[in-house]
């Protein structure tokens, strides 16, 4: 066999094996409800719930931090995170979480927030104080 | 327009609209004239070309023009402007003022368009020959560019985002604000009640993002040239020409490129708080899938050059840089990221246009590949398998490879929007990249070690083998020291392999370097490049694999048994004002704060002990943290950087203020006030008793009988008797005088407070015939103490990262010089070897 050939095929070979290596890492979106059902991590999207109370007490742990979360379906569950009360969290829009359901507890292994800040809201804020009047 | 505003100043993005259009038309029209200066064929050429060049040296004047409206509106705060008020504010300083240019993504495309300006006035004066097809090109991409910022309607569809949109046009500001909708007459003077734009986010301001931008869209805006001429070549049929000059532009580009990829790279270690240099984020590996298959590129063009081999690997993966430079903006710019990156910019609304932009430079680049294919000089021998060419083609094909798997996952997005799926990213993506990537990198490394001691053509074989077997040797050993010493061996097998083949790199380039000094100078650039790039790997692997989170805290309280049975790495450690902790090697005891508006810095006190509990080091580190109104609470880290390592914290929790909130309000009633402490507790002693407490204990060192308290007089009668206290709190020594007082037959007492230990003390009561004073201690109780909560990481010779990017920049700066060098030497055609027309199997693929 020829020496091109035999890059070619190895060439190939690898392009194969890099998409396998996709198919087999890549995770799911998913539920709440699938969380309960499947064993092994999960990306769930959803909605703080703000009505409930965000857990976290640095004197205590400081490195447990837990909420509820509302998943697109409407389901509610409540999250628990090892590590620090992410900035800001309280303002967060949507959240998506990576993790697992144990005993009806999902357990975050990483969670990634949108703000509605500057970048995603063109808010203004309007002073009524006596502004500076611009020259013309 | 009906009414007319108060307070706008209008003409300033007028100029600038006008600007943009005439750098659209210009550049379209250099694109055309030089278009016809390279296929005229009725003698008009020179004046094309006459043509092109004014256009397009106009259009460089109006991406000035652009730049210094824009700098006048932000500058001068006119925040009727949507850029200047969703960019700027007032308060920034003005060296920042440069930043907020490229927080939007207008700004991002005026910084590449005036690169792509000034490149393209070089190639003007440089390219000679070249000048017609290749500005062709050029220009074209440029008008495209050009485009992005027209910002006008053409049959109902927004072409492109101005930065000179009014805030008025962009906001429907009558929607957001109530008193518009009540008193419609005071519309017209909107500007009086903004006050302020909404500033630049905090991890902005910083002297890495005043020129990371710059060098990075330089970068990008290079790879545009070696693409104009391999589409130049192909299009003049100079299929073997062409790739002689654009070498050094190629290597311009991949040079500066990286640079700004690890300028990046750098920010985010300093002011991000990920914990790390890389993250391969979409953005990050965004910019480098174009570097990296240009690396290749510009392999198989010297392949090319010296032997006439992989001729059309060269173009295809000069070709694709571009257009995955092209791709890379579409991916961060269009919003098709979506939620799988934290920094990519916002949607624009531009999806399509940046679609069309990729796929003209594709489609383009195709059809000329095709049109062409059969003329293609492509060598149907086949290499010596002891030639430098077959393996420099190898190696790059693998970078191509890297570069397949980058891209593949990285789009996972884009794949999702095409073919309907719902993937999501890999749940553990940087462990996925770090071993595919290390894999190729142990190939690609390996490769350019060997290669250095194969020669082009044919190699002697003998010679080669114990060369090759002796620097192996070498390499294993080193390699053993280096992986047991750092722990790399703990990690995944691939690790140790890739350390193994970036320390084989280093050395076999080494060697070449010691024969340039004697002799062979003009092989130092590649060498000392190659030795950089080594350097580099071995940096990652070692501080990437072996970096150790030092603030490991397992004392929490555990919530449940399934949360404590997980093996989370429990990363956090809390610390009280003035309570050292023992965290790895170090005492760290959170001193105080210190405000230098917007930044809350965190004073952290490193000591070092050892065995013997001696200080044998001591320093302090400041993290610090915004609260920003508008953009939310922004931490960034701290680093101690040693030779060979740093120590790196960063403040993940604490109980801070907003910058706007007033600081302490005094006012409050002492009985509030007590209820910050746990209930007293009185002690009667005398003079040089000692009371303890939790933390430490304080002494009454004797009394003050002429105490005054601010304000009040005394009459003959009154008393006032200070207790001279000393406080020690865990090894620190504080004094506080708490005043007891009779005034007209009343009995008061002052109470003085010792923030850092947490303590207030009151002296209510002397007991002459005891000869005992009363002290009455208020401990601030655990939970309402200042304390931080922080995360420490240690990275272990992460300075090899940093500095093998500099000799990487010198080498590739060395190494321009000798291609340029060749370039006035030599003559332009390279003399090829036998060349036939049948594409052979090898560089079909």
């Amino acid at each position: 066999m020829k020496k091109s050939s035999i890059i070619g095929l190895v060439v190939i070979a690898i392009a194969i094996a890099v998409i396998i290596g996709l198919y087999s890492n890549a995770s799911s979106y998913g539920s709440f409800a699938d969380a309960k059902k499947t064993s092994g991590e999960l990306h769930v999207i959803g909605y703080l719930d703000k009505q409930k109370e965000l857990y976290y007490d640095a004197a205590k742990d400081a490195n447990y931090f837990s909420f509820y979360m509302k998943d697109k379906k409407g389901e509610e569950c409540k999250v628990v995170f090892p590590g620090t009360k992410p900035q800001d969290f309280e303002r967060s829009e949507q959240i998506v979480l990576v993790g697992e359901m144990v005993n009806g507890e999902f357990h975050a292994s990483h969670i990634q927030m949108k703000c509605p800040s500057k970048y995603t809201q063109d808010k203004v804020e309007f002073t009524e104080a006596s502004a500076k009047k611009a020259d013309i | 327009m009906d009414t007319t505003f108060k307070g706008e100043h209008l003409f300033p993005g007028q100029l600038g609209q006008f600007f943009i259009i005439l750098s659209f038309g210009s550049a379209l029209l250099a694109a055309i004239s030089y278009y016809f200066a390279t296929t005229d064929k009725t003698g008009l050429s020179n004046s094309w070309r006459r043509l092109g060049r004014i256009a397009y040296m106009t259009n460089l004047a109006s991406v000035v023009g652009i730049g210094c409206s824009l700098f006048y509106i932000i500058f001068n705060h006119l925040f009727e402007y949507h850029y200047a008020w969703e960019h700027s504010s007032r308060s920034l300083p003005v060296y920042y003022i440069i930043s907020s240019y490229w927080e939007g993504q207008e700004g991002s495309f005026w910084l590449w368009c005036f690169w792509q300006g000034v490149l393209g006035n070089i190639l003007i004066w440089k390219a000679k020959s070249w000048e017609s097809p290749v500005m062709t090109v050029i220009s074209l991409s440029q008008a495209l560019l050009a485009s992005m910022l027209l910002g006008i309607e053409i049959f109902g569809t927004r072409i492109g985002s101005s930065p000179f949109i009014l805030l008025r046009e962009a906001i429907d500001l009558r929607a957001q604000a109530p008193i518009f909708a009540s008193r419609p007459d005071l519309y017209h003077n909107y500007l009086s009640y903004i006050t302020d734009g909404n500033g630049l986010n905090p991890l902005l301001q910083n002297y890495w993002m005043v020129i990371h931008p710059p060098t990075l869209f330089l970068g990008f805006a290079s790879m545009v040239v070696p693409f104009a001429y391999a589409i130049a070549g192909l299009w003049q049929k100079r299929y073997k020409e062409w790739v002689q000059p654009a070498i050094s532009y190629a290597l311009f580009a991949v040079m500066v490129l990286g640079t700004g990829v690890i300028m990046g790279s750098f920010w985010a270690y300093e002011s991000l708080n990920f914990g790390g240099f890389w993250a391969w984020d979409p953005v990050e590996n965004a910019a480098l899938i174009p570097w990296l298959t240009l690396i290749g590129g510009v392999h198989v063009m010297i392949v090319y050059k010296n032997t006439g081999h992989s001729y059309f690997t060269a173009t295809f993966l000069v070709l694709v840089s571009f257009v995955l430079v092209l791709y890379a903006s579409f991916l961060t710019r269009s919003g098709v990221l979506g939620d799988t990156s934290v920094h990519a910019f916002t949607d624009l609304g531009m999806f399509w246009h940046l679609v069309v932009d990729v796929a003209v430079f594709f489609v383009l680049a195709l059809v000329l590949v095709i049109i062409r294919w059969k003329e293609l000089p492509i060598d149907k021998k086949e290499e010596e398998t002891y030639s430098r060419e077959f393996w420099m083609f190898v190696g790059s094909v693998f970078l191509a490879l890297s570069c397949l798997q980058l891209t593949v996952v990285t789009s996972i997005p884009v794949w999702n929007k095409m073919f309907g799926t719902n993937i999501a990213p890999p749940n553990n993506p940087v462990t996925l990249y770090n071993v595919f990537q290390a894999a190729f990198a142990v190939v690609v490394a390996l490769l350019a070690g060997v290669t250095q001691f194969l020669k082009y053509k044919k190699t002697d074989t003998g010679k080669f083998y114990i060369t090759g077997a002796v620097y192996l040797l070498l390499a294993v050993l080193i390699t053993a020291l280096v992986v047991y010493v750092s722990g790399i061996y703990r990690l995944r097998i691939v690790f140790s392999l890739a350390m193994l083949a970036a320390i084989y790199m280093v050395l076999s380039n080494i060697k070449v370097l010691t024969d340039a000094f004697k002799g062979k100078i003009k092989l130092a650039g590649s060498a000392v490049a190659h030795i950089g790039f080594g350097l580099i790997l071995v940096g990652a692997v070692i501080a990437a694999g072996t970096s150790k989170v030092v603030s490991i805290n397992n004392t929490g309280e555990q919530y449940s048994a399934e949360f404590a049975k997980r093996n989370d790495p429990k990363e956090n450690i809390m610390l009280y004002k003035n309570t050292p902790v023992k965290m790895g090697d170090y005492m760290v005891t959170y001193e105080g704060d210190s405000i230098a508006m917007p930044n809350h810095y965190f004073k952290v006190d490193y000591k070092r002990l050892d065995a013997n509990g001696k200080v044998t080091e001591e320093f302090v580190l400041k993290p610090n943290s915004q609260a920003n109104r508008k953009m939310g609470l922004v931490s960034s880290p701290d680093t101690k950087h040693y030779l060979l390592h740093d120590l790196y914290t960063h403040v993940t929790m604490a109980p801070i203020k907003f910058d706007d909130d007033p600081q302490d309000n005094d006012g409050h009633s002492e009985a509030d006030d007590d209820k910050n402490y746990d209930a007293p507790i009185s002690h009667d002693i005398a003079i040089g008793d000692t009371i303890r407490y939790r933390e430490g204990y304080i002494v009454l060192e004797g009394l003050d009988k002429n105490a005054r308290v601010q304000n009040i007089q005394l009459a003959k009668n009154d008393i006032a008797v200070g207790a001279q206290l000393k406080v020690v709190s865990n090894g620190r020594s504080f004094t506080a005088e708490p005043v007891y007082m009779i005034k007209s037959g009343d009995v008061f007492d002052f109470s003085r407070k010792v923030d850092d230990a947490g303590l207030k003390l009151r002296f209510t009561k002397i007991s002459p015939k005891e000869g005992k004073m009363t002290i009455m201690v208020y401990q601030q109780p655990e939970n309402r103490r200042p304390y931080i909560v922080m995360k420490a990481i240690e990275f272990p010779y992460i300075n090899f990262f940093w500095s093998g990017t500099i000799i990487m920049v010198i080498g590739f700066v060395l190494s321009i010089r000798r291609r340029n060098k060749e370039l006035k030497t030599v003559a332009p055609a390279p003399k090829a070897n036998k060349v036939s027309k049948r594409p052979s199997p090898l560089q079909a693929h």
